[in-house]
């Protein structure tokens, strides 16, 4: 009986310590999440590629972004402006000591992108991925919702984007010439690195040369992933970079084709392995369609009219 | 075909079916969604089947002999899928946001395009003798004929898409994408909608005539599977089906996998322009060029022909027509218009007229005007220069 009492106190001492449960590092686990659902300090958002996936069914409490409109400058190519993400974030009751897990569909592949953004506004010292996204969270069976939640707004105050993770062109460039020391990595698929096609099949953004840029290193994305989407392990991404002469002690830039994929990577490499990592947004349909630059075309397939 | 035979084989339909939905991995989400798609198909299928839910056949019941009881169904269906879409969005968006659509609700522009995409597919379903998802469902019941009609669909899309950069291009196809909603509120759209489908139920029962006295009284076995359901369950259950797809999957529609396959053979056979303008963002039943052998909606529309055909075998309905060819020629033709109008209305009856009421879609009701003055059109050509449909 006293054993009892004993076990059921420190059940109730457990569930009051609960909510300052704590997870260092740029991942939580799906259980982190459950167990932090109802705590004030932690606000889950979705990221997912495809609209209605949410709605259908999500995180208790989690808040959806529309990444084609909340995370972007729907007119010009950008990112999202600060007022607009200033204002989105206070209604989506982020405070300024808010833990923000994100989390999406397609093993994360827009939440990266979200938490690379929210790295941008500062953010990232209290942005977390869910790792494995949506699928584990499933896969173990944990609770969906349906109902839209709404949260008291915060008086949150961002910073101007930093430069600090993004990459021009002009700083690709550099790179190319050999102007400044710092590593690229080209995260596309082995064909697009090496010039053979442009793109994958159905892409609408494309670029009018095909190849990379001088210097890169080719690191097919989903090699960071294991097969149910959760991230390598930080030994077995540290030596997989290694292999491929990326170990940190240079600064690192990464593209893909629009820039998306590359978060995932720049994730792995800047939050998990802590290294001085840039995404270039702008990466392949900016480069590739640039006048003047230097192309690697490994697959030897040169520009000719028909 | 023997009467226990054709038992037999429904309930072996009916089990197939059910094997098959249980087939598909749980663990995994683009299969539990094909699993849904299936089984949504299938129910659809049995309901059409049982209810005779086929929009032209209710609509010329009621043009050549006075029977409202199809067009009631209808609308009882347009009225439960409305309220259950309005339950689904105050949960998704409980404020209506100025500037978002709920998602994947069929909310398609209002434009020049709809209006004739509409009108040549009612003309076409009064030549063809079916509605797309009526050829489907009678496909069930044994109508071999309605073959054609599907053929010509994949010709008409494939019309259709040659027609529809210069439609965007002249500012035809684009138009604003009106949700009630967004004027209104939900109360409001709740409001017009009712006071639209009432005002459609007064003139319909207005002039309907008296029909011959009910049947005899039947069992409770016959009145299930064999005869007609009652008007109001056949709508009520239409509607819950098309909430509960919405919810779960997407907007009841039966073109998407016509449409698709029709862009896939096209685009292989290197005889399509190679972009569609402007598709890919509008709402409705959009043809994308298939990645995938299994689409939710082709497994959708598989399902409703088997959940058609299992229901008609064990009413004893699977009939085989003979083709004759007059006919098989004016259910293509048909077809092909119905598929021209799909393709450029972004839908059919289901896709747009039913899922866009719905929703709240203005485009759902101008469908509806337009389609069903071009089936009177349709029934008025037909008695002019063919037999009676």
């Amino acid at each position: 009986m006293f054993r009892k009492t004993l076990l059921a106190v420190a059940g109730a001492l457990a569930l009051i310590a609960s909510p300052t449960l704590a997870q260092d590092g740029p991942l939580v686990t799906a259980e982190w999440v459950r167990d932090n659902l109802n705590n004030p300090k932690v606000r889950v958002l979705e990221v997912s590629v495809d609209p209605g996936v949410y709605e259908r069914g999500h995180v208790p409490g989690a808040v959806n972004i529309r990444w084609h409109s909340d995370l972007v400058d729907t007119v010009k190519r950008d990112i999202v402006g600060k007022e607009q993400f200033q204002k989105f974030l206070r209604e989506a009751g982020v405070g300024p000591d808010t833990t923000v897990v994100l989390y999406g569909d397609n093993n994360n592949w827009f939440a990266a992108w979200g938490a690379w953004i929210f790295e941008s506004y500062g953010l990232g010292e209290r942005t977390k991925l869910l790792d494995g996204g949506r699928k584990i969270w499933e896969a173990k069976g944990f609770q969906l919702d349906t109902q839209v939640p709404a949260y008291r707004p915060t008086d949150l105050v961002l910073a101007d984007a930093s430069p600090k993770t993004r990459a021009r062109l002009a700083d690709v460039l550099q790179v190319a010439e050999k102007k400044v020391d710092t590593k690229l990595v080209d995260i596309r698929s082995a064909p697009e690195y090496e010039g053979k096609i442009i793109a994958p099949e159905n892409v609408k953004e494309l670029a009018v040369r095909a190849g990379h840029v001088p210097g890169a290193v080719n690191f097919p994305w989903g090699q960071a992933a294991n097969p149910d989407g959760t991230f390598k392990s930080k030994d077995e991404l540290k030596k997989a970079f290694a292999a491929l002469g990326i170990d940190g002690t240079k600064p690192i830039i990464v593209y893909c084709r629009i820039g998306e994929r590359s978060s995932h990577t720049w994730f792995a490499l800047a939050k998990i392995l802590g290294y001085d990592v840039r995404n270039y947004d702008g990466s392949w349909t900016e480069y590739g369609n640039s006048v003047g630059v230097p192309v690697i075309n490994l697959a030897g397939t040169v520009w000719q009219g028909k | 075909m023997n009467r226990i035979a054709g038992i037999a084989a429904g309930i072996a339909i009916a089990a197939l079916l059910a094997a098959a939905v249980l087939s598909f991995d749980v663990y995994d989400a683009p299969s539990r969604t094909l699993a849904l798609s299936l089984t949504f198909g299938a129910v659809l299928g049995v309901v059409m089947q049982r209810s005779r839910f086929c929009f032209l056949c209710n609509l010329r019941d009621f043009h050549l002999r006075g029977d409202a009881s199809g067009l009631v169904a209808i609308l009882v269906a347009l009225a439960v899928g409305a309220a259950g879409y309005l339950a689904v969005f105050g949960a998704w968006m409980p404020v209506v946001a100025a500037e978002r659509l709920p998602p994947t609700a069929h909310v398609g522009p209002v434009s020049p395009a709809l209006v004739a995409g509409a009108l040549v597919f009612g003309f076409g379903m009064s030549v063809s003798g079916s509605c797309l998802s009526g050829h489907l469902y009678r496909l069930g019941e044994g109508s071999i004929m309605s073959l054609a009609a599907l053929a010509g669909a994949l010709a008409g899309f494939g019309l259709g898409f040659y027609t529809w950069n210069g439609l965007y291009l002249a500012d035809l196809a684009r138009g604003p994408s009106v949700w009630l909603p967004h004027h209104l509120g939900y109360g409001g759209a709740a409001a017009i909608t009712a006071a639209g489908l009432g005002l459609l139920a007064w003139a319909i029962l207005s002039r309907a005539r008296p029909q011959q006295a009910a049947p005899a009284p039947v069992g409770a076995l016959e009145a299930v599977f064999v005869r007609r359901w009652p008007p109001a369950l056949a709508g009520t259950l239409v509607g819950l089906i098309a909430t509960l797809a919405y919810f779960r999957v997407s907007p009841l529609g039966v073109t998407a996998e016509i449409g698709s396959l029709a862009r896939t053979a096209a685009s292989q056979a290197g005889i399509l322009p190679e972009t569609l303008y402007g598709l890919d963002g509008l709402r409705g039943c959009i043809a994308v060029v298939k990645t995938a052998l299994l689409s939710p909606n082709g497994v959708f529309v598989g399902g409703l022909v088997a959940g058609s055909l299992a229901s008609a075998l064990i009413a004893g309905q699977f009939r085989p027509v003979r083709p004759n060819l007059r006919r098989t020629a004016e259910i293509l033709v048909g077809g092909v218009l119905m598929g021209w109008g799909a393709m450029i209305a972004l839908g059919c009856t289901v896709g747009v007229l039913l899922s866009g009421i719905h929703a709240g879609a203005l485009a759902g009701w101008v469908f509806l005007v337009a389609c069903v003055a071009g089936a009177y059109l349709g029934f008025a050509a037909m008695k002019r220069f063919g037999k009676p449909a």
